[in-house]
């Protein structure tokens, strides 16, 4: 859970700087158990001395508009406008906690994003990984940022 | 006669991003080229001619660092300016990509601010 709070911290700056959205953080709780359902989730993975993930789960209609907010135009559907902005986000945030977790930059690689959707789904990245999650809201909506993590000693 | 930017990032989404940002900022490029990486780039500096680069570095295909490469050993487009915009942005990537000629580096998430602040300099 020491991740929490960068969690928050990186989150509040991306969407007030980029999706000109503020977001208010919920109590951080460890990992997303249960199936998530009609969402959308961009996913970026770590490998290195640190491997793991960093998600960010949206409803579909949190990633509607979000997705309006971030390009500035009206989107109705999910299509591959809110799958890219979706996997950019969790790209951004990944980038942040990266700057956290390894400031020289040469220890950890991030994957490309990519984004998983569907009526009803779960995601599990690694056994034995120290997990964050943080719940946000924003205009009567919901997501969550997860990030599971394990360090090779 | 206006300047030409080019958009070098494989997320269609950052690239509107960043051309909002340019507007917002107050830069005012007659013409706005996108590309979705750097191959895809190398082909749009041959057939056009851009006065500034603004590149991503994690990108699949040819990444941004690849692209630096390629652009610094064609005396043609060598001395464009780029200047990386990505979440990567330690230093020693940082340091390679400078070592590749980049100008220098805005980290995402940005402000229009810091996109001006930074092109001002190149332009």
């Amino acid at each position: 859970m020491e991740h929490a709070q960068h969690i928050i911290e990186s989150t509040q700056e991306i969407f007030s700087s980029m999706v000109m959205l503020e977001v208010t953080p919920g109590e951080p709780f460890v990992r997303v158990d249960e199936k998530l359902v009609n969402s959308i989730s961009g996913i970026v993975g770590l490998a290195g001395t640190t491997k793991g993930m960093l998600a960010i789960h949206m409803s579909n209609a949190a990633a509607l508009a979000v997705t309006t907010a971030f390009l500035g135009m009206e989107v109705s559907e999910i299509d591959e406008d809110v799958r890219d902005a979706i996997g950019e986000l969790a790209n951004m945030l990944a980038g942040s906690l990266k700057s956290v977790l390894d400031p020289s930059g040469g220890d950890i690689k991030l994957s490309m994003p990519s984004a998983v959707y569907g009526e009803e789904y779960s995601i599990d990245c690694l056994a034995n990984a120290q997990a964050a999650t943080v719940p946000f809201s924003f205009d009567g909506m919901n997501f969550m940022v997860e990030l599971q993590l394990r360090k090779d000693s | 006669m206006g300047k030409t930017v080019l958009i070098v990032d494989d997320s269609n989404t950052m690239r509107k991003i960043v051309s909002r940002a340019l507007r917002q900022a107050g830069i005012d490029f007659s013409t706005i080229l996108e590309a979705g990486d750097g191959q895809e780039a190398l082909g749009v500096l041959e057939a056009n001619q851009v006065d500034v680069i603004l590149s991503d570095i994690n990108m699949p295909n040819m990444n941004g660092l690849e692209f630096l490469k390629a652009k610094s050993e064609n005396p043609a487009i060598k001395d464009i300016p780029v200047v990386m915009i990505s979440t990567e942005t330690g230093a020693d990537i940082i340091d390679e990509a400078k070592s590749y000629g980049a100008k220098g580096a805005i980290k995402k998430p940005f402000t229009p601010d810091l996109i001006n602040e930074t092109l001002g300099a190149l332009l």
